[in-house]
């Protein structure tokens, strides 16, 4: 992490995070090291799980090892994206794009 | 136990992100996954269609405006690298000015497995009057060393239309078609993608230049939109289903500030 980046991790609660292990998706536009943290969206019937967000970029779902909460850093290297996760409408977290 | 190589992208500083995904390595890495095993950017075994003689001539005229399109993206990528402000942007240039070289080669090579002949003759004959103005405006921006309104052309209009056109087209295109505008839409991914994040930086630290991105955004819609209208027409896809179409690019204006 860099001291200067507003985007540090969001403090940790009390509550541990959950944790995922990540499998490929078959997601095949980046190499091959990072491809099980993205898989293709299924549309709007494509439920996220706790550590998934959508890139509002390019539709794809990116995924973390653990459980995303409000503040959280990802990126979408497939349109090469920095992403913050906020809270949306009715507290659904979701992913907005960091210039 | 994650292979060593499988690193966790999100723990990336920003700065090694940026590093990394512009590089030409990345790029290469990529595109391996996606285009290896394709001939002119289908699988060999792939089955021609039997298309209707009027389904074939629909089908050329879209694709000769596709190649005006890419072509201009192809010549406009090119000359981008010259006034890029900085070496991440002229690396990934370089890479797309080598996508869009292959999407001009396979869209051209679809042609001809169609049995046009003449290529370069049919896309002059077919290829839409706006595209064409389009086509000579980006160039002009590029020659006029506008960095953010050149690339705004390029790489947010033109790449935010052609990602939804072509995803939309691959769902109701015949078998080859549709794996040659699938491998496309994954490079355009990239591409709308590098455009929206550098414009966004800039717009960042100079939010001035919102103003003349405004004027040139107000020129250069309507010449894109107008191509694109046609082409859905061509392809004969529902009023319904258009609204895919403007969608995604209205969102990514809205997200750098354009109401």
């Amino acid at each position: 992490m860099t001291p200067a980046d507003p985007l540090l991790e969001a403090e940790e609660p009390s509550a541990p995070r959950q944790r995922f292990v990540l499998d490929d998706r078959g997601f095949d536009e980046v190499p091959k090291k990072y491809r099980r943290f993205y898989r293709k969206w299924g549309g709007p019937g494509d439920a996220l799980g706790a550590n998934e967000a959508l890139c509002p970029v390019c539709k794809i779902v990116v995924r973390s090892t653990r459980e995303l909460r409000v503040g959280d850093r990802l990126y979408c290297m497939a349109c090469m994206t920095r992403l913050v996760v906020v809270a949306g409408e009715g507290g659904r977290l979701e992913a907005q794009v960091v210039y | 136990m994650a292979h060593p190589l499988e690193r966790d992208p999100h723990q990336l500083p920003p700065e090694s992100f940026l590093e990394e995904v512009h590089s030409f390595a990345f790029w290469f890495d990529a595109v391996q996954g996606y285009l290896g095993d394709l001939e002119h950017g289908h699988r060999r075994e792939t089955p021609e269609a039997v298309l209707s003689p009027l389904e074939r001539e629909h089908l050329v005229t879209v694709l000769c405006n596709y190649c005006v399109g890419e072509t201009a993206a192809l010549e406009g990528a090119g000359g981008l690298i010259q006034i890029a402000p900085n070496r991440h942007a002229k690396v990934f240039l370089a890479t797309q000015t080598v996508d869009e070289g292959r999407h001009l080669e396979v869209l051209t090579g679809r042609l001809r497995e169609l049995g046009v002949e003449d290529p370069e003759a049919e896309i002059a004959r077919r290829g839409s009057r706006s595209l064409q103005e389009f086509h000579r405006r980006l160039l002009e921006l590029v020659r006029g060393r506008d960095w953010i309104a050149a690339l705004f052309a390029q790489n947010v209009v033109l790449e935010c239309m052609e990602f939804a056109v072509f995803a939309l087209h691959a769902k109701r295109a015949d078998p080859r078609t549709c794996e040659v505008l699938s491998g496309i839409v994954k490079d355009e991914r990239r591409h709308m993608g590098f455009g929206e994040n550098e414009l966004g930086r800039r717009l960042r630290d100079a939010p001035y230049a919102r103003e003349r991105l405004r004027a040139v955004r107000q020129e250069l819609d309507a010449l894109v939109l107008g191509s694109f209208e046609e082409t859905m027409d061509a392809i004969g896809t529902p009023r319904a289903d258009r609204t895919e179409l403007g969608s995604h690019y209205l969102a990514a204006v809205a997200r750098l500030g354009f109401a």
